[in-house]
């Protein structure tokens, strides 16, 4: 899949249509911004981080049903993704007290908070990204009730399902932001990235930022700090299960499935027409790659026979 | 004639073909144990019947991983004749070393029987002792004999066997037994070393042996 034009340049990606419609290339950049542009400047190795941990993180969600953007990583710093309109609403969604929360309510970094806490922010550059509400957000249509409740859904299980992963990567999720948008059938799917640009992460019991809060206070190791994270995902396994099913081409006679068949009439369940028997296979996985493709090749290459079986597969939880 | 009789777990017509190679057609033969990788000296490479590793997932298809595999298509692609007899006609064909795959038989069942057969080709070095068109008996004893391919143009050429009369398993076009391309790899679903000397039957077997002596 090639990048066929540029549609949009941010601050830390690049966007890029592909020869099919429902297709982006995101390409992530090693430029970083903080404080709304003011401060600028290159972070080596930051886009190929951001990439790879944005990479398994989508893959994670999918696996635990969240629907979201990703379909395939391509290159260090590429993602191929569902082409999708994004809500013009930013999603902060905060476990503990930091940044502009603590700023704003005089409440001390790091407090824990009793619930996750949900923030919108309204997109624009010119705006500053100003905080609004949901009544804001319905009244001035930027997306229905529905879809809202989607959004606010789909948020905190996301949180959810990071905490827990992050843990395993001795990282606590202090606050994140999501961005989320609608295919062109109204589904709705987690987008953007999620990254150290988009987490704040702390070193587990500790209020060591491992984030780009190192960048935006000077702290200092901030490349060293993109590299760390990726390594921990990276070397973090995914519990995953994906099944398969085998069975044989449609233009192959299945036997058995006639026998069934017969039997099932004679049950007088004259409604069946066909029956096709089949293998299923449960694989549980320690992945600690984010490559789908590798269980195209295990069923290409063992668990099914191409030219007599077709096969499908799916993560299950 | 140096004849190499490849040995899975759970093969057991290793020694049929032992007897009738050694003690029929007195020709140098060795079992080689599925876990070495040398075929030096050979220059037959026997697949026999029986079963592999349970023929777990499908028949043949964990035996292809087998360090000798490695080594039989290394000689295959050097041009070495290499036969492969029921479960390693079945193994031939996962190993990408034949065209085609053997799926269950179309009744469901085992079926142990003699069967008969029309060769289709007598200008390969397993079946020149043959007359085209000439009608064989044999015994098939097998549960995945059922030939399939998607393309049945892409092998018209390969056929060596063909059912003759009944067509036992539902393979496709009847087809019993195939060359690759070159003519140097065989599968056939018949066991010639169940039918190679009289008091068994039938010596048509014994004449696919003969054939690929006489070829050398």
């Amino acid at each position: 899949m090639e990048k066929v034009k540029l549609l949009y340049e941010g601050k830390a990606k690049r966007v890029y249509s592909t020869p099919e419609e429902d297709k982006f290339i995101i390409e992530f950049k090693d430029t970083a911004t903080a404080f709304d542009g003011l401060k600028k400047a290159d972070i080596s190795g930051k886009g190929e981080a951001n990439c790879i941990i944005s990479s398994k993180i989508f893959e994670l969600l999918t696996i635990k049903g969240i629907k979201n953007h990703y379909i395939k990583r391509l290159s260090e710093r590429e993602m191929l993704v569902k082409s999708v309109k994004i809500f013009p609403i930013e999603v902060i969604i905060r476990n503990r007290v930091a940044g502009s929360m603590a700023k704003r309510l005089g409440l001390d970094v790091g407090k824990e908070l009793e619930r996750p806490v949900l923030e919108f922010c309204y997109k624009s550059d010119e705006l500053h990204d100003p905080m609004i509400n949901e009544d804001h957000i319905l009244a001035l249509n930027l997306a229905t009730e529905e879809e809202l409740k989607t959004i606010k859904e789909m948020s905190l299980e996301t949180n959810k399902i990071l905490i827990e992963f992050f843990r395993k990567c001795h990282l606590e999720l202090v606050d994140m932001k999501f961005e989320f948008g609608k295919d062109s059938q109204g589904n709705i799917y987690l987008a953007d990235e999620i990254s150290p640009d988009t987490c704040r992460l702390w070193e587990l019991g500790t209020t060591t930022s491992w984030d780009k809060d190192r960048f935006r206070k000077d702290l200092g190791g901030v490349e060293e700090a993109y590299r760390e994270v990726k390594e921990r995902v990276i070397n973090t396994p995914i519990d995953s299960k994906a099944r398969i099913f085998i069975r044989l081409k449609p233009s192959i006679l299945d036997a058995q499935g006639s026998v069934i068949l017969n039997a099932l009439k004679s049950l007088g369940f004259n409604e069946v027409i066909e029956v096709r028997v089949g293998k299923l296979l449960e694989l549980k996985m320690d992945r600690k790659v984010d490559e789908p493709e590798r269980i195209e090749r295990m069923c290409r290459e063992l668990l099914a026979n191409p030219v007599m079986e077709d096969y499908e597969w799916e993560w299950i939880e | 004639m140096n004849f190499g009789i490849v040995v899975f777990p759970g093969t057991n017509c290793d020694r049929d073909c032992y007897y009738v190679i050694r003690d029929i057609l007195n020709q140098p033969v060795k079992f080689i144990w599925h876990r070495e990788n040398d075929l030096k000296g050979i220059d037959c490479v026997v697949l026999p019947g029986g079963f592999s590793y349970g023929d777990y997932l499908r028949a043949g298809a964990i035996a292809r991983f087998s360090p000798i595999m490695s080594s039989v298509r290394e000689f295959a692609d050097k041009g070495g004749l290499v036969i492969g007899i029921c479960n390693g006609f079945q193994i031939l064909t996962e190993a990408g070393l034949l065209p085609g795959a053997l799926g269950r038989n179309r009744s469901l069942r085992f079926i142990c029987r003699y069967v008969n057969l029309i060769i289709e080709r007598n200008d390969t070095p397993f079946t020149s002792e043959f007359e085209k068109g000439e009608i064989v008996r044999m015994p098939i004893a097998h549960n995945e004999g059922n030939y399939y391919i998607d393309d049945l143009s892409k092998v018209e050429k390969q056929v060596v066997l063909r059912y003759y009369g009944e067509n036992p398993n539902g393979a496709l076009d009847n087809i019993a037994g195939i060359v690759n391309e070159r003519g140097n790899v065989f599968g056939l679903m018949p066991h010639p070393e169940r039918c190679s000397e009289k008091i068994l039957g039938s010596e048509d077997g014994l004449r696919i042996f003969k054939s690929i002596v006489r070829s050398l």
